[in-house]
């Protein structure tokens, strides 16, 4: 079998499979981090509240939160099969009549980004409608902003310097089914940040389904858009910890003090994370080789993006001079944010 | 509101400031996004708590 080109088809080679995009040149193109919903670290289900979901995509209000973001099982069926584990369901709550936008979007970080000033770039993602949509013409806003200040954060995109001038302001379509949209633009030079926002204005009262769903979304340098970039499910989960990291009973290694301090404990982060972290540590349960007790609040910390390092109060009393360790009981748990 | 936290040992200034609401430690790091929130806290003439007292083991 010879090389078939298609100018409606794309290329077949001589096995029989067919590429219907051109290859893009680069490694690891995709900028945008969990695009095939992969890593809940978080869990699976927020309710109407600001703040990150899956990894790396956070809701945005507008003074308001009209809006619950939750794990679906409903993904594009593309010819080799069921390409993407999971979707991302952003949903107006049933019943509810707010009528502020309905938002999700994904800050890339000032260093995954620069390089694309100047370049054309294409954005390719699936999506589909509830099948109570309300968005008028059953539009779904798709935005990439950019910024020329490094990193300010997701939340405050609408004081970034791009944000009145997307680079892109497209009213993508939605169906009840699956269909897989892309748009290319050129971005301007000089920048810094970018971020990709999705998001509907509902209307009337919310019926039991008023959401949109995505997956599969991909922000590479090309005119065109290249199958998307599938990363090992350990790559993908490193990627997302260098923003956010949780643990159930965290591996602290440290000391009972003598004095002043309770117990000072430490452990070195299996990621650098990007900035030194934002720690929220529970009841962590605590042993010192003779007596348990639980942490009750922290006194002092020693954070940085590689470790982190706690003067912990405890509700009980432990030996000073004892070693101690967060030992394995219960379900309390560490979290470490530094997320854009 | 926040409160600060104690000077441990072997530091010279406080490096960390406690969110109430959710009893979050943020770090004093420009890069970090709660610690710029707590900066425009500040700038709209709010302080905040002193330490607590440490206790002891």
């Amino acid at each position: 079998m010879s090389l078939i080109l298609d100018g409606t088809n794309g290329e077949t080679f001589p096995d029989g499979s067919l590429q219907a995009a051109a290859a893009s040149p680069y490694v690891l193109k995709n900028r945008i981090i969990n695009g095939a919903m992969q890593i809940w670290q978080r869990g699976t289900s927020f309710a109407s509240t600001a703040g990150y979901t899956t990894d790396r995509w956070s809701t945005i209000g507008y003074g308001s939160y009209n809006e619950t973001v939750s794990q679906s099982t409903s993904v594009p069926t593309v010819t080799t099969g069921n390409a993407f584990p999971y979707s991302l369901k952003v949903q107006r709550p049933a019943s509810s009549t707010g009528t502020v936008p309905v938002l999700i979007g994904q800050a890339i970080e000032s260093v995954n980004c620069y390089d694309l000033s100047s370049q054309t770039v294409t954005l390719s993602f699936w999506a589909r409608a509830g099948t109570n949509y309300s968005s008028s013409g059953s539009t779904l806003t798709t935005q990439l902003v950019t910024g020329t200040t490094a990193d300010q954060g997701i939340t405050s995109y609408v004081t970034w310097a791009g944000y009145a001038s997307p680079i892109f302001n497209a009213s993508t379509i939605l169906t009840t089914s699956w269909q897989k949209f892309s748009y290319t633009a050129t971005l301007g030079s000089g920048i810094l940040e970018a971020a990709i926002i999705f998001y509907f204005t509902p209307s009337g009262t919310a019926g039991a389904d008023d959401s949109y769903y995505i997956t599969g979304v991909q922000l590479e340098i090309g005119t065109s858009a290249t199958p998307f970039e599938r990363r090992l499910y350990d790559k993908e989960l490193i990627s997302c910890q260098r923003y956010y990291q949780t643990y159930t009973q965290p591996p602290l290694r440290g000391v009972v003090t003598a004095t002043t301090f309770s117990t000072r404990m430490a452990m070195v982060l299996p990621v650098i994370m990007r900035a030194a972290p934002t720690a929220v540590v529970g009841a962590l349960p605590m042993y010192d080789g003779n007596a348990t007790t639980t942490v009750s609040s922290v006194s002092a910390t020693y954070l940085s993006a590689q470790t982190v390092e706690f003067d912990f109060n405890t509700a009980g009393s432990l030996t000073a001079g004892r070693p101690a360790i967060v030992y394995q009981t219960g379900s309390s748990s560490m979290t470490l944010s530094a997320e854009l | 509101m926040y409160k600060l936290t104690n000077l441990g040992f072997g530091q010279t200034e406080i490096t960390s400031v406690i969110r109430l609401s959710d009893g979050a430690c943020i770090p004093f790091d420009q890069a970090n996004m709660d610690f710029v929130e707590y900066n425009k806290w500040l700038s709209l003439g709010n302080q905040p708590l002193p330490p607590d007292e440490p206790t002891l083991s």
